[in-house]
């Protein structure tokens, strides 16, 4: 008897344990596919103060999440910087708190969120935007500008290109911090080689076709681009961009639908197949973004799509010239933006939330913007920040790093839509099962529209 | 007996070979570690040995701190649930009371669920505490251990009755049988389960992240975390090498120290259960 109730006991807590563990991994787990009213209803319990308690004096303390992605050092960067903020403004000090890779600082964010300790400022992608906003993790800062005496004109101050993924509705729920955008990379040594003009790199599709047969050989592959899950996307929102009618990006602006299976998308998906298929100038399956660089400094490709955060490695650490340039064009030239900006999050008490915009402001100064960039390898994200000595001595000695700027006024957000994460790992799971052969393109994109679709559906 | 001595070497063989598979990411690891920075992916280092990876990434984040974080969350955790454990597995296992089938389905049942699930609720509560961001807190949650009531419990299970009620005639208090009878008795089931859970608690990265914000109280995978995340540029492999080396080498040490007792342990774990 006693073992019959144990089991149905066992039996019925068996079933609320998976019942919990599947709402608790809604909430708990990583990416942005959270369900808004949690999030939302967790703001809306924390308590006035947040996330630091105030210490010793008076001094308001802030809590600052940050991400780090290029390397050790930026994180020692961010420290010093907000010593230096906390040293110039004695009644604030700001926290920063390292929080892992972009996802983990989602989820890091999210549970805080949740267990009503948010921090105040944080970094997050500018593409996560639409989901800060429809969660309640962020608020708009249109009233932080209209109230600041030179509000507008900082607004302005930013690359337009930067700048343009930072709304949601109309409004402004983040301010650009560490940006950058995808140029090409190659090798001078391997062009003067085979007899091409190191001064002349592609500008289209074709010359990626012809300079690439040119420069493979047994060796060295002529093209380079990183077709994993995560990485995928970005290049791939280069190249419709470059190929589409009008130039229309992949989603509307309002991050709402998105448009993949248009004939431009799937001429450009069929290109990269052909890079590798057709032509047999590109590596055959999937190469990992990260592994990418240290291919081509090895010398076995020659040329290569990826970020702007990586001209201080490469140039560095590369034993041939190299040359930059913008990203050769189908139908036109164009290139994606990516990267991470400030958001301040909701519910703060008024104090706080213009603590916080001082901090916004001090970190996005023209000088400290220009030295960021500088010391990071993202683009700095200010006009104002390449009048700045510091910023024209650097591109003097290194004239590569400049077209990154140059390519900013061609150069578009990438995908961004409501729930962010799940539309781009749709979109990645599409691409790949193409690049391994499981579908055609057109089937590929048509799939992953489809899908996309039905979780856009209930933001219409 | 020519053909028993033919298959022994045939196994040998095959079991070092398998061996030597495994141990190539850790031959890489060391190598890469302890070389100038390459960009050519090899197993064994091209380049000329070096320390600077190593003091680039012990200067670059406080790793001392971390270590003794970690050192405190992982020694302090396994003694609790050393004391938890044997309790309730005593309870569980040999004193038979009422509904304590009932009380171990629960226990058991914790086991299923997996810990990153497990986050945000504890988060929950630890806020509520104001516990958020200690070391204490980064610990609560794993004092008591479904899995190791369980192994206890059915190890103190087989251990005859005789034993206890010898010690019992002999004048032995509950306290005294559980130390001089069952936990000597147990010492395999306590040592596979210090292995899981120091390993668990040495690797565990998100609930540290997420649970702490000060330097003070994070740990070392955190802080391998700087170097292995940085994925917006290029993998820097020696500086993840160096780093990992760091923080591997105290239970490699461990393990090649304790090698015949690990394996004991978890052989005659198994066989018992």
């Amino acid at each position: 008897m006693r073992k019959k109730i144990a089991l149905v006991t066992a039996a019925s807590m068996l079933a609320s344990v998976i019942a919990l563990s599947g709402c608790g991994g809604n909430s708990g787990g990583g990416s942005a596919s959270q369900s808004p009213t949690q999030a939302a209803g967790g703001t809306e319990t924390k308590a006035e103060g947040g996330g630091g308690e105030t210490g010793s004096g008076d001094a308001m303390h802030l809590t600052f999440y940050y991400p780090v992605n290029v390397g050790g050092s930026a994180a020692q960067l961010i420290e010093a910087l907000c010593n230096d903020f906390n040293a110039e403004n004695p009644d604030i000090v700001v926290e920063p708190v390292y929080t892992g890779n972009y996802d983990d600082t989602v989820t890091k964010l999210q549970t805080a969120v949740q267990g009503g300790t948010p921090p105040e400022v944080f970094v997050s992608l500018a593409t996560q935007r639409f989901t800060m906003a429809s969660t309640g993790m962020a608020m708009p800062l249109d009233d932080l500008i209209a109230a600041d005496p030179d509000g507008q004109e900082y607004i302005d101050d930013f690359l337009p290109g930067f700048m343009e993924d930072s709304y949601v509705d109309g409004q402004i729920y983040s301010i650009p911090f560490q940006r950058s955008t995808m140029v090409m990379f190659y090798n001078k040594d391997a062009f003067k080689e085979v007899g091409l003009d190191p001064e002349k790199p592609p500008t289209t599709w074709d010359e990626v076709v012809e300079y690439g047969q040119k420069l493979t050989n047994d060796n060295r592959y002529g093209v380079g681009l990183a077709l994993n899950s995560g990485s995928a996307q970005w290049a791939f929102t280069g190249f419709c961009l470059q190929n589409s009618e009008n130039g229309e990006n992949l989603m509307s602006e309002d991050g709402k639908s998105v448009m993949f299976d248009t004939p431009g998308n799937i001429e450009a998906l069929q290109f990269w197949l052909d890079l590798q298929n057709k032509y047999e100038i590109m590596a055959p399956g999937i190469v990992q973004w990260t592994d990418l660089p240290t291919q081509f400094l090895a010398g076995e490709v020659a040329m290569i799509y990826h970020t702007t955060g990586n001209m201080a490695n490469i140039s560095q650490n590369a034993e041939f010239e190299f040359g930059t340039c913008f990203l050769p064009g189908g139908k036109r030239q164009a290139a994606p933006t990516g990267g991470g900006n400030f958001y301040i999050s909701n519910g703060l008490s008024e104090d706080r939330v213009q603590a916080a915009w001082k901090f916004i402001r001090f970190m996005t100064e023209p000088e400290r913007a220009a030295q960021w960039s500088l010391d990071t390898g993202y683009v700095a994200t200010r006009q104002t920040c390449f009048e700045t000595d510091l910023m024209k001595n650097y591109y003097e000695e290194l004239p590569q790093a400049k077209v990154a700027y140059e390519q900013i006024d061609i150069a578009k957000p990438e995908l961004t839509t409501y729930n962010a994460a799940e539309i781009w790992r749709i979109l990645n799971d599409n691409i790949q099962s193409a690049v391994v052969g499981d579908a055609t393109p057109e089937e590929a994109l048509k799939a992953a529209q489809e899908q996309a679709t039905e979780v856009l559906a209930e933001y219409q | 007996m020519k053909k028993k001595k033919a298959i022994g070497a045939v196994i040998t063989v095959f079991a070092v070979l398998l061996g030597l598979l495994w141990l190539i990411p850790l031959i890489w690891l060391v190598g890469t570690a302890f070389s100038v920075p390459s960009f050519h992916m090899t197993l064994f280092p091209t380049t000329s040995f070096t320390l600077d990876n190593i003091k680039y990434v012990w200067n670059a984040i406080p790793f001392g701190t971390y270590y003794i974080n970690t050192l405190i969350l992982v020694v302090c955790t396994f003694a609790v649930q050393f004391v938890t454990s044997t309790m309730a597995a005593y309870a569980l296992g040999v004193m038979d009371f009422k509904g304590s089938a009932l009380v171990f389905a629960v226990i058991f049942m914790q086991i299923i669920i997996p810990n990153d699930v497990l986050i945000t609720p504890n988060f929950m509560t630890l806020s509520e505490l104001k516990m958020v961001d200690t070391k204490i807190g980064m610990m609560l949650p794993f004092y008591g251990s479904a899995l190791a009531i369980f192994l206890l419990r059915q190890h103190f299970k087989s251990i005859p009755r005789a034993l206890a009620d010898a010690a019992r005639i002999d004048g032995a208090t509950t306290w005294q049988t559980i130390w001089r009878v069952y936990m000597p008795c147990a010492k395999p089931a306590y040592l596979s389960f210090a292995v899981i859970s120091v390993s668990y608690h040495w690797n565990n990265y998100l609930w540290p992240l997420i649970v702490t914000n000060s330097p003070a109280n994070r740990t070392l995978t955190v802080g391998l975390a700087i170097f292995a995340k940085s994925k917006e540029a290029n993998m820097q492999w020696a500086n993840v090498c160096a780093a990992a080396f760091i923080i591997i080498i105290p239970l490699l040490l461990a393990f090649f120290v304790a090698q015949k007792q690990f394996m004991s342990s978890f052989v005659s774990a198994g066989i018992k259960e």
